[in-house]
């Protein structure tokens, strides 16, 4: 059996640290969007940036999937912003992201102040 | 302006121009004296050449419209680099796929909005608990509590790996590596030493991290066999959701 090197090994496949790096995704900037999420973040561990730039790599996985599945449905071949709002409303997890596609969406459609429930017109 | 310093040169482009955001930003760092000549020059040509127009568009500079005398929030601060999102979205697109350019920035406020509503929860957990550093583990709790389960093996497997690394650099662990690392090391044996590195780590709370693992005491001879029950199972799932080729694995699950 052979051994996976150091850096051929779980973490480094799937271009995860190929080009740029242990990890994918900025760790500076990850702690910087943590400390601005409240007034009372005070410390974060070295740890926690690390397991956020995988999580994030994740989530980008997971939205990046749904909403290509929506574009398809649509017989389209470019993923377009209305694709990651459905994809957004129909997966429960993702609630906490309904209101930035919805305002975006309210303004562009007739201005009106978008409310916390979801009114996304595409439903 | 003959022989002023550079600092002089500044202030006097900024008297001109203070209401712009930017320049404020310049005037309240108390850091001024350590901007390189090079950097204060580019402002200084920056300043110049956008002194009447509305926006400061250079770099994303996205708060500089605003009446806000407080340190401006640079859009490149509060989003991750949309290169890398893109770079992950193209992972899982097939190669004739168009990503329209609302749909990356709209991926991109996502994220941050993401970390932002993890890292609250995270925090809340924190405080009531008393404690002022969210840990890994805090932040694998918050998700599992948001219903981003599928995530948590994955992301325990991801910090196992890269504790297992750092252990590796310059540690003792390096050398119990090295002496395995000539004959093939089993998955039972990596698992072990896995448990041996985390015995030295900061203490996590079973019910949380550890609880995953189903196993509330963590010590060389008793995690080693349920964490690599543990860890194969979850090795074998992450064979199916991820194309990483675990070669250590391999060995044990198929």
């Amino acid at each position: 059996m052979r051994q996976a090197g150091k850096y051929s090994g779980f973490m480094m496949c799937g271009g995860i640290a190929g080009r740029t790096g242990p990890h994918s995704l900025p760790l500076a900037r990850i702690k910087k969007i943590m400390k601005k999420s409240g007034e009372d973040v005070k410390m974060i561990s070295g740890e926690a940036p690390i397991v956020f730039s995988k999580a994030c790599e994740l989530f980008i996985e997971e939205l990046t999937r749904r909403s290509w599945a929506t574009t398809l449905q649509g017989k389209r071949r470019t993923l377009h912003k209305d694709d990651v709002a459905s994809a957004i409303v129909a997966t429960d997890i993702f609630d906490f992201l309904v209101s930035m596609v919805s305002e975006t969406a309210s303004h562009s459609e007739d201005g009106t102040v978008p409310e916390e429930e979801e009114t996304v017109g595409s439903s | 302006m003959g022989h002023k310093s550079p600092l002089d040169s500044v202030i006097a482009l900024c008297c001109r121009a203070v209401k712009r955001p930017f320049i404020t930003g310049l005037l309240v760092q108390p850091a001024l004296p350590r901007l390189k000549l090079s950097e204060i020059n580019m402002r200084l040509a920056e300043i110049n050449h956008t002194k009447n127009s509305a926006a400061i568009t250079n770099n994303g500079a996205a708060a500089a419209t605003t009446d806000e005398n407080e340190c401006i929030v640079r859009e490149q601060d509060r989003f991750m680099p949309i290169a890398n999102v893109i770079r992950i979205m193209r992972k899982i697109l097939p190669p004739h796929a168009k990503i329209s350019d609302d749909a990356k920035e709209t991926i991109q406020e996502c994220v941050s909005e993401y970390i932002s509503f993890i890292t609250g929860e995270a925090n809340e957990r924190c405080q009531r608990e008393q404690r002022k550093t969210i840990t890994a583990e805090d932040v694998l709790w918050a998700m599992s509590k948001l219903g981003f389960d599928d995530y948590i093996e994955p992301l325990t497997l991801y910090l196992h790996r890269f504790r297992e690394m750092e252990g590796d650099r310059g540690s003792m662990r390096a050398e119990t590596l090295m002496k395995t690392s000539s004959r093939a090391m089993t998955a039972a044996e990596y698992h072990a030493a896995a448990a041996g590195s985390f015995a030295g780590f900061a203490p996590f709370h079973h019910h949380g991290f550890f609880g995953y693992l189903k196993d509330a005491s963590i010590s060389n001879g008793a995690a080693g066999t349920s964490l690599s029950q543990q860890a194969n199972a979850v090795a074998a799932m992450a064979n199916g959701d991820h194309q990483a080729s675990h070669s250590q694995y391999d060995d044990n699950n198929k």
